[in-house]
């Protein structure tokens, strides 16, 4: 099991025994900061997409290296997105991201072209652009409550705990250990940009430690090969990471963050 | 994301009543689904084969429910540790591989294959190179995955019989075969126990003795005959005399039954449910064993013989209810044991227990969470909050029990207990009734799991498969 932080500890027993009411901090400054967040998520949904283009066009041209790569290029700001995805656009994350389907999205291609090493994707690849253009577009004027985007990276950090004993979600392609430092890095940057300055300022040990928590989730998965993942480790890192947010949430006058969106 | 692959606690089940027995029966025979690991980036060889999505698993009876007395704490904390791939070495850990996963609660598992250690499904080479190369003995020489039914019962341990002691084989497993480290003396007396509860499956068709009773036809009755009858060539020999009726079919001795060595003598008791059979798995049927004692022994059976033995061992090798249908209910079952099994621990500042149990059942609530879809599964339709619902309870037990395992780890029991509060809340009436009120639309649901496994099979056929 791992090691607890020495400051973790008191902040867990606050956390657990003390259960304070916090005014709420005010949720003007974390609106203005997912203003923010929302550059960086058309830029990386812009990534994907101009990716799934390029993807498109390798397709075309016949040329399975150059789509594979493209396919593995377009994944990247997908998943650094999923904070955002799975909450707030549910039905398109269905049909870019379906799981297990060999039809349609991100996966119905890689089933093609890596699991076959056929080029025939083309009508999938464009519903896929389709779909993240859409997607784009919605992100422009798409509300960004702060409470949602919170309960994003709790639910994305509780899943990239998961056991990837399997070969994880993008084994085809071999490239779940992307998906799962795409996410890693995904949850830095969305925590950073929109709550770390709000909870260091409610409670700075807090703050601290929740930073802490998601560099150490980082540098789990920051590895070669998937095979010398530390499950337990992960595991463990990931739940003390949503714990954390479920303390911090209260202090910067949200609601503990739901696990699935929609569920509460 | 993922499916966990972890499957643990499908295990306990006990005192099933008599409508889920019904539907068990009519459940049967067992048509496990099976799923092969892929691709190159598992902690297993491609092609490997747990058989984790089964539909119905073994049943467990300990011997408490025979008594009617509660699980005691050591054999809960055994259960726990028997089913935590946290005891093993580094691969077995990666690879989600637990005891429990070859002896699925308790019993054998017929469909497991690892390429490079199984030469067929149901044996395993417990001295090859992937758990513990250290062990590596560099021949494949798989062994048979058996029961642990009536372990107590069936001393000395190994196929060879090569250990008297119970306790000295399951460090053996856990250290030496599978790179474990050492066990500390609670959680070794604690899996030596566990696996010293595990019965043998009731069959109503045996009486004192080992005798069958009831009404018998006749092929089982000149079977029984023919089961204590001299061999022609060597007086002295009868399938009775290793197999003794009235002491679990077994004499506890090694023979040369014309297998390649030495081998001890294993039970006939809920044999149906425990091919393949021989020290290797060699034989899928008792009419594959019978035809091997009359060939090696020369018995000059005659077929009428041969089929009127196999009946025979199919009356004593039958049990009442082998199997259970994986579901809420059953992955619920001793989940109240395992609960006061924490508190206990909570209450004795044992942290070990406390994070093997968080471990152990938060890898549960975390694959109960993965039988409830979420949206990305095209394949389930219907009921998506209601399974999102399900999934967030499943989560949160996760959390609280991780809560537990921070606060014990700070030396804070008061606030161990206290969150143990909020888990038990959680678990029993939170995810409880949200799971029950959504299983039809969960993978437990068979049209469902069909659906959903249809889908990943054809997405993770292989390239040669897909090419055609």
């Amino acid at each position: 099991m791992t090691a607890i932080q020495p400051g973790m500890r008191a902040l867990l027993l606050a956390s657990i025994v003390a259960l304070a009411v916090v005014p709420p901090a005010g949720a003007a400054p974390l609106v203005e900061a997912a203003e923010s967040y929302r550059h960086l998520l058309i830029d990386d949904i812009g990534a994907a997409l101009a990716g799934t283009r390029m993807l498109r066009e390798r397709l075309a041209a016949d040329d399975v290296a150059g789509a594979k790569k493209a396919w593995i290029a377009a994944r990247v700001g997908w998943e650094r997105s999923e904070v955002f995805t799975s909450g707030f656009v549910p039905e398109l994350d269905q049909q870019i991201d379906a799981w297990p389907n060999a039809s349609h999205g991100f996966h119905g291609i890689e089933a093609t072209l890596f699991g076959a090493s056929r080029t025939d994707a083309g009508p999938e690849t464009d519903a896929l652009v389709a779909h993240l253009a859409d997607l784009q577009a919605q992100l422009a004027h798409i509300d960004l409550a702060p409470q949602r985007l919170l309960n994003g990276i709790a639910r994305l950090a509780f899943e990239v705990g998961g056991n990837k004993a399997d070969g994880g979600e993008s084994r085809l392609s071999g490239t779940s250990l992307n998906d799962m430092q795409s996410n890693a890095d995904g949850i830095a940057l969305a925590y950073r940009t929109i709550f770390a300055d709000a909870v260091a300022a409610a409670d700075a040990k807090l703050g601290a430690a929740a930073q802490a928590a998601i560099a150490r989730l980082q540098a789990d998965v920051k590895i070669a090969d998937l095979r010398r993942l530390d499950a337990d480790k992960l595991r463990a890192d990931s739940e003390e990471l949503v714990a954390l947010l479920e303390m911090a949430a209260p202090k910067i006058g949200l609601d503990k963050p739901t696990l699935e969106e929609g569920a509460r | 994301m993922t499916e966990s692959t972890k499957r643990f606690l499908p295990t306990l089940r006990r005192g099933i009543g008599a409508a889920a027995g019904l539907a068990l029966l009519l459940a049967l025979p067992h048509h496990a689904t099976s799923f092969p690991i892929d691709g190159d980036q598992a902690a297993l060889p491609a092609g490997s084969e747990l058989n984790e999505d089964a539909a119905e698993v073994p049943h467990e009876i300990l011997h408490s429910d025979y008594r009617g007395d509660r699980i005691s704490y050591v054999v809960a904390l055994g259960d726990l540790a028997f089913n935590s791939p946290g005891i093993l070495g580094p691969v077995a850990r990666r690879a989600g591989i637990s005891c429990g996963s070859c002896h699925v609660n308790g019993a054998s598992n017929a469909k497991l294959f690892i390429p490079g250690l199984s030469t067929r499904p149901g044996n395993f080479d417990t001295t090859g190179p992937l758990f513990n190369p250290r062990a590596d003995n560099h021949v494949l020489d798989p062994v048979r995955i058996p029961s642990l039914r009536g372990a107590r019962y069936l001393a000395p341990y190994g196929h060879d019989g090569r250990m008297t002691s119970l306790r000295d084989f399951v460090r053996n497993v856990i250290v030496n075969e599978f790179a474990g480290p050492e066990p500390s003396p609670e959680i070794l007396d604690a899996v030596v126990a566990y696996v010293m509860e595990i019965d043998f499956l009731p069959n109503p068709r045996l009486a004192d003795r080992g005798r069958l009773t009831g009404t018998m036809s006749d092929a089982e009755r000149r079977g029984e005959a023919l089961f204590s009858k001299p061999f022609p060539h060597d007086p002295g020999l009868s399938c009775a005399g290793c197999h003794v009726p009235s002491g679990a079919f077994v004499d506890h001795l090694q023979h040369d039954v014309g297998s390649g060595g030495l081998y001890k003598t294993p039970t006939l008791l809920d044999a149906n449910f425990n091919a393949p059979y021989f020290h290797d798995g060699r034989y899928d049927t008792f009419d594959q064993v019978v035809e091997h004692f009359d060939r090696t022994f020369g018995l000059g059976l005659s077929a009428q013989d041969r089929s009127d033995l196999v009946a025979y061992l199919h009356a004593i090798g039958d049990a009442r209810q082998p199997y259970d249908t994986d579901g809420v209910v059953t992955r619920f079952k001793d989940m109240e044991t395992f609960a006061l099994m924490l508190t206990q621990a909570i209450t004795a500042h044992d942290r070990e227990a406390i994070d093997l149990t968080v471990d152990t059942l938060g890898a549960e609530f975390r694959d109960l969470a993965e039988q409830f879809p979420d949206q990305r599964d095209a394949a389930v339709t219907g009921a998506v909050v209601e399974r999102r619902m399900a999934r967030a309870a499943a989560k949160d037990v996760v959390i609280s029990l991780r809560r537990i395992a921070l606060a014990a780890s700070a030396d804070d029991f008061d606030a161990a207990a206290a969150e143990f509060k909020t888990f038990y809340h959680l678990t029993f009436l939170k995810a409880l009734p949200l799971m029950r009120g959504t299983e039809p639309w969960s993978l437990f649901n068979a049209a469902v799991r069909d659906a959903h496994n249809a889908e990943r099979r054809q997405m993770l056929r292989t390239p040669a498969q897909a090419q055609r």
